[in-house]
């Protein structure tokens, strides 16, 4: 027997059992009676049993089709706020691991400016509806690229675009600054194909971007209030980062000291001019981004030496031998110890 | 005879019996891992009480907001013996209490009216 109690018709089934292992030859037609009215009251249960759980199984398959048509609708209604948030903030607050509160942390991050030179005089010059298809273009070309390169897309300052690596996902400072630093150059070339295609198209002002990217401590998290947040950074170096951006020629892409520190091995660069900023107290080196390279193109780089009141010196090091490297080398050593001069302890 | 109290659990319902104002009220949702084990013993002190001679009327009200196949049959075993003791000469009624929009649980207390024509039935809606 299962775990349901079945004690009438239990009773039932030992008295007829007994009636049958009895002795008692002949069956009264008092006692088939009672047989067959036990038997239609149980058969009318039988039934009575069946249509009950097929009513419940009704209504549970119901509940849970208008909870299947609840989720769904739920979910549209989050995939339309996501387009709101960074991926990665909009992820890992479903994932449980981003908490949606007040709170900031210090982070070793790469920030990325970016905007278009001459926006304002070629938004005065353009139709609203012309401009307004045209920058959403661009910044669709420049989010594809970003989101593949795993960016934090900050936010949009009219035609400006702020962007940083390292948080919520890192892959370590150096991985992170090449990421962006490779980003910056993937963009300059999509944008490049793109206002091609837009001259062909009609438009007469071509959207040149300048792009400043920085590497520095920032505070990174949700600011503002309870009721209304941003998750966005802050520092002074996001400022720097900004300041390079204006100082870059537009096309290009213009690097701080401290990401070409950790890129050097990836990118052919050219130093600019050091820029200053109130609040960092040394002037920060700068450096225009010419092409990337694979890790061992750097050892086949030309190298150009620059003394002062003398003529520059060229060395073409791919055509270098392994000893006249190693010569030159040495030579390079000697000259730096009487370049400095003898070191006091 | 003493009174019954057992309170609401995530699957069981409340079970309460009150000898002095003869009230049985089984309340909640009813789907335990062993039903035998749930309602064994408090249904069979209820029949107990049902069965005896009472001189006013006797109350069960039922206020399910659903139950399984199982507790199906146990609530059709009390209406048994509800309409054994109303056809031995006590007055009972049988409350059937179901949420207004809750058309499925109407028809289940209509279902179990069927087995009811000694006992009072009325179905409540709130």
């Amino acid at each position: 027997m299962t775990d349901l109690q079945f004690p009438n018709e239990e009773s039932v089934l030992n008295y007829f059992q007994e009636l049958v292992t009895s002795d008692q030859q002949v069956i009264q037609k008092v006692e088939l009676e009672a047989l067959l009215a036990q038997y239609s009251k149980l058969a009318k249960n039988l039934s009575r049993m069946i249509r009950i759980s097929d009513k419940n199984e009704n209504r549970l398959q119901n509940i849970s089709s208008e909870l299947n048509a609840e989720k769904k609708k739920m979910e549209a209604v989050a995939d339309q706020l996501s387009r709101y948030l960074p991926s990665q903030v909009y992820k890992s607050i479903f994932a449980g691991d981003h908490a949606v509160e007040i709170k900031t942390k210090r982070k070793l991050l790469t920030v990325f400016f970016s905007d278009i030179k001459g926006f304002t005089e070629i938004s005065s010059n353009l139709q609203p509806e012309v401009l307004t298809y045209y920058i959403n273009k661009y910044f669709s070309a420049l989010s594809d690229v970003a989101i593949r390169h795993g960016a934090t897309i900050d936010k949009f300052i009219g035609d400006a675009m702020m962007i940083f690596f390292g948080d919520p996902e890192s892959k370590g400072d150096k991985e992170d600054a090449l990421a962006c630093v490779r980003m910056a150059v993937e963009m300059q070339a999509q944008l490049s194909k793109l206002n091609a295609e837009w001259a062909e198209e009609g438009l007469q002002y071509p959207l040149l971007t300048r792009i400043g990217i920085n590497t520095g401590w920032c505070n990174v998290g949700n600011f503002g209030s309870a009721d209304r947040m941003a998750y966005t950074i802050i520092g002074g170096e996001v400022n720097l980062a900004a300041r390079l951006e204006s100082q870059c020629q537009p096309t290009g892409v213009l690097i701080s000291g401290e990401t070409f520190g950790l890129v050097q091995d990836f990118v052919d660069v050219e130093e600019k001019e050091s820029v200053t900023l109130k609040g960092i107290n040394r002037p920060v080196r700068t450096y225009s981004v010419r092409r990337l390279l694979d890790g061992s193109e750097k050892e086949n780089l030309p190298i150009n030496l620059d003394i002062p009141g003398h003529k520059q010196v060229h060395v073409n090091t791919p055509e270098l031998s392994l000893p006249d490297r190693l010569a030159f080398i040495a030579n390079l050593r000697r000259a730096l110890l009487i370049l400095e001069g003898p070191q006091s302890d | 005879m003493e009174n019954i109290q057992i309170p609401a659990a995530q699957r069981t319902p409340s079970l309460n019996l009150d000898v002095v104002n003869r009230l049985f009220v089984l309340e909640g949702e009813s789907y335990p891992e062993d039903t035998r084990k749930f309602y064994e013993e408090p249904i069979s002190q209820v029949v107990a009480f049902i069965s005896q001679k009472h001189q006013d009327q006797v109350t069960c009200k039922f206020k399910l907001k659903y139950f399984n196949s199982s507790s199906a049959k146990v609530i059709m075993d009390l209406c048994t013996a509800i309409e054994s003791s109303a056809k031995g000469g006590n007055r009972i009624k049988v409350e059937w209490h179901y949420i207004a929009d809750d058309d499925n649980m109407k028809e289940l207390g209509e279902e179990f009216s069927e087995e009811l024509s000694s006992a009072e039935f009325e179905l409540i809606e709130y």
